[in-house]
């Protein structure tokens, strides 16, 4: 029997179909909403408004910060927990890894209302009480916590791929602990730090539900500003939302998500 | 213009496509598909809990789930008893009256949608892309009420349908349609705070007014609703309190009629020119300074683990959540715990508060998809005296009907009422249209003044101050929105705001100097190509 030969650019098709509906088109809506007014009839209000209102243009500034701290944060939890888990010699390590990929599997939704009914547990503490306004530090905690397993993932698996052999060539040489970890490991795992940072650095700008959740709706990032304005006024959203994506678009960039460097691979999940 | 359209229909066919081929194959009788879109949660949806189900158990039966059928499905089986033709209910939800307006924008059809009273405005006075207007005004016939299958007419409370009438006619400008014309009740209520009498007297309450949301003694034990609608009618409320309380004084006095003094209070509560925001925005911040949170279901919860006192909510949620809130927590054997049920009650300003009404409308498609006389059957069998208990029973919220016979006053009476002292009793004659003091229900003090008796059927007393909302026109619309996202989100100075886009600059250029400039190496430890490949 002759089994049917698909080419690759057949094997394409399904892919490139679901691209230029769900990725293409959407994206020129929102470049064609944005630009154009109620009648619409192009126009560059939209435009001018964002960027003489104070409000939006701190309401990015505030996701910035609120998208860095996160990251930061993250990062400097997982990358302890990667490289142990790396390193060591401990049997069943994917049990471990598991265990912090596994909140994954729940919904992150009832996750985070979980969160948000431990604060208000805590909250009934004395010694607690100020956490019951503390938005931005629960905000915060609940984007970490969210995001944490984003970081740690590729981290483990660039880290997993540094040869033993560099680590005993440093220590040959006379290199120190710190001067093997400076030019040894934190060198060749910088694939998978940009890799975790770009994964949590970008979704903590819009994950509204988190800040409405353990925020108390007090704190507003750029994804609800969007969400906000799309109740109401579509080009507003839509120029809002493009100016994001132009944001995300030029982190990417200078970070060097889109580089296709072999040794990334794997690190990009 | 049509450039929505085609696109959104081009988007769902391909969503749709694997539909087709289901749909095709049945053929035989024809069924009309009556595409219905309400509220969430906003319909009796049968099983455990139901009015059904809770009163076969009431007889002392020993009911199964499936006894106690949702609604809709008793609509299908009695349109087809009564009118001889299949219908299937295709029922969808909303969550706020803006995504079901975004929907209808979008180009999506629906035959009977139940918004509330100032979206219902604004549909009215608004048109498709297509220059067709989105509602259809009911039949003539569908008011006559010598027709018997007219459950809808026959059934609502006069009261309720006069006030449809006298707001129609307050809130619409010359040249404008009346929406009452479109609309057919399904639900009332007002909006007021659930509270925690442990925690707040009610006295208290009485005396701050609005102004408990900006007073210190609530810091951040209250909440406010996460929607600009409810919050900027309280901001309203904070802010022009000494003029509301001028009136209220006035219309005890006797000096001003009821009519002039709603519509008083009406334009106070929709006030939206420049000049009323420039004072509300500051009370709005305080408000956001006052508040624990803004919410829009988070509330009920926070209420029941205590850790907000005062929650500012729709009178139906208010029951929903008092009747929660009592139930307390149960053992293993279905018991209540003692000592774990909160009695929560509710409070409405005495300087007026806002009524609302969420009401059946047609969409104009039913014309041509050849379903109104389904849509208006649906409306009449939801008015039924046993729908509006089974609804308004499983979702908290006060249905408009009162019953040709008064019916409603018996489920009022099953529900809440008491022992028979003359002093007990509980007036409601105005909601069944009839005369002062003739009729009514006996029922404890707690019930007739803060709990689910008086949040469902406030006294006529409170009705007087309420004010119905109006919707926002366009200009209108763009200065409370801004106002919403300047209120919602932080200003940053100006200054800082150059300086943090100085320093994004700079690290942005930073970082395309290291990437294409490759004289500073920032670890000086990169190594030569060649040496990286450390895959085997």
């Amino acid at each position: 029997m002759k089994l049917p030969h698909f080419s690759r650019k057949t094997l394409c098709i399904p892919y490139g179909v679901f691209l230029l509906f769900f990725v293409v088109v959407p994206m020129l809506v929102i470049l064609f909403y944005a630009f154009t007014d109620d009648a619409m009839h192009p126009s560059f209000e939209n435009f001018v408004k964002f960027f003489s209102d104070p409000t939006k243009l701190s309401t990015i500034v505030y996701s910035l910060v609120i998208a860095l701290v996160t990251t930061v944060v993250a990062l400097l939890i997982a990358y302890p927990v990667a490289y142990i888990l790396a390193r060591s010699r401990i049997k069943r390590k994917y049990v471990i890894l598991m265990l912090f990929v596994l909140p994954m599997w729940i919904n992150f939704v009832l996750r985070v209302n979980a969160i948000r009914e431990l604060f208000n547990l805590l909250t009934q503490v004395e010694a607690f009480e100020g956490l019951a306004n503390a938005n931005y530090f629960k905000t915060i905690f609940g984007m970490v916590y969210d995001f944490l397993p984003f970081m740690i993932l590729p981290l483990y698996t660039t880290m997993t791929k540094i040869d033993n052999s560099l680590y005993e060539a440093s220590a040959d040489l006379g290199g120190s602990a710190f001067t093997t970890f400076t030019r040894v490991t934190l060198p060749l795992s910088m694939p998978g730090i940009m890799s975790g940072v770009t994964m949590v650095f970008l979704p903590s700008m819009t994950n509204y539900v988190v800040s409405d959740m353990l925020g108390n709706a007090k704190v507003t990032i750029i994804g609800k500003f969007i969400y906000t304005y799309f109740g109401n006024d579509w080009h507003m959203g839509s120029m809002i939302a493009l100016i994001l994506l132009i944001v995300v678009f030029l982190s990417t960039w200078l970070t060097g998500g889109f580089k296709a460097d072999e040794n990334v691979r794997g690190a990009n999940l | 213009m049509n450039m929505k359209r085609v696109l959104s229909i081009l988007l769902s066919g391909c969503l749709l496509l694997p539909t087709l081929g289901i749909l095709s194959g049945c053929g035989g009788e024809k069924v009309t598909v009556l595409k219905v879109y309400n509220w969430e949660e906003y319909i009796d949806d049968g099983g455990e809990g139901s009015y059904v189900y809770d009163m076969l158990l009431d007889e002392g039966k020993d009911p199964d789930a499936d006894d106690a059928p949702p609604i809709i499905e008793d609509f299908e089986k009695w349109y087809e008893q009564v009118y001889h033709e299949k219908v299937k209910v295709s029922y969808s939800t909303f969550g706020t009256n803006e995504d079901m307006y975004n929907e209808l924008k979008l180009g999506n059809v629906y035959d009977l949608l139940c918004p509330s009273e100032y979206m219902i405005m604004k549909l009215a006075n608004e048109t498709k892309e297509d220059g067709t207007p989105y509602l259809e005004k009911y039949d003539k016939s569908f008011f006559d009420p010598s027709i018997e299958t007219n459950y809808y007419i026959r059934n609502v409370s006069p009261y309720i349908r006069e006030k449809f009438e006298t707001n129609a006619g307050l809130n619409t400008p010359e040249g404008e349609p009346r929406w009452s014309e479109y609309a057919a009740g399904y639900m009332w209520g007002t909006t007021g705070y659930v509270f925690n009498p442990d925690k707040v007297k009610a006295e208290d309450l009485e005396q701050l007014g609005w102004q408990v949301f900006i007073d210190p003694a609530y810091k951040g034990k209250l909440t406010a609703k996460d929607n600009v609608r409810d919050t900027y009618f309280a901001a309203l409320g904070v802010t022009f309190e000494e003029q509301l309380k001028a009136l209220r004084t006035q219309y005890t006095d006797g000096t001003l009629p009821q009519k002039e003094y709603t519509e008083a209070i009406t334009k106070i509560f929709n006030a939206t020119n420049e000049e009323a925001i420039a004072k509300v925005e500051p009370k709005l911040m305080e408000i956001k300074d006052n508040i624990y949170s803004f919410e829009t279901d988070t509330g009920k919860a926070d209420m029941v683990n205590g850790t907000i006192w005062l929650n500012y909510a729709w009178s139906g949620d208010a029951v929903y959540a008092i009747d929660e809130a009592e139930l307390g927590e149960t053992d293993d054997d279905g018991n209540t715990v003692p000592g774990t049920e909160l009695f929560l009650d509710y409070f409405v300003p005495d300087t007026g508060t806002n009524l609302f009404f969420d009401g059946w409308v047609m969409m104009s498609d039913v014309v041509e998809r050849g379903t109104k006389q389904a849509a208006q059957a649906f409306v009449n069998y939801m008015s039924m005296p046993e729908s509006a208990k089974r609804n308004s029973y499983y979702i908290g919220y006060t249905s408009v009907i009162a019953g040709e016979n008064n019916e409603m006053l018996d489920y009022v009476d099953w529900l809440y009422g008491g022992e028979e002292n003359e002093e007990d009793f509980y007036d409601l004659s105005y909601f069944f249209g009839e005369e002062a003091g003739t009729v009514g229900i006996y029922a404890d003090e707690e019930q007739r003044t803060c709990r689910q008796l008086f949040a469902q059927f406030p006294p006529e007393e409170v009705i007087s101050r309420c004010a119905v909302m109006d919707y926002y026109r366009k200009d209108a619309s763009e200065r409370i929105n801004e106002l919403w996202s300047r209120v919602k989100a932080e200003t940053l100075d100006a200054w800082a705001i150059i300086v943090i886009c100085l320093v994004v600059v700079a690290i942005a250029l930073f970082t395309v100097f290291v990437k294409f400039g490759g004289k500073i190496d920032f670890f000086r430890t990169k190594p030569k190509k060649g040496y990286r490949k450390v895959d085997p």
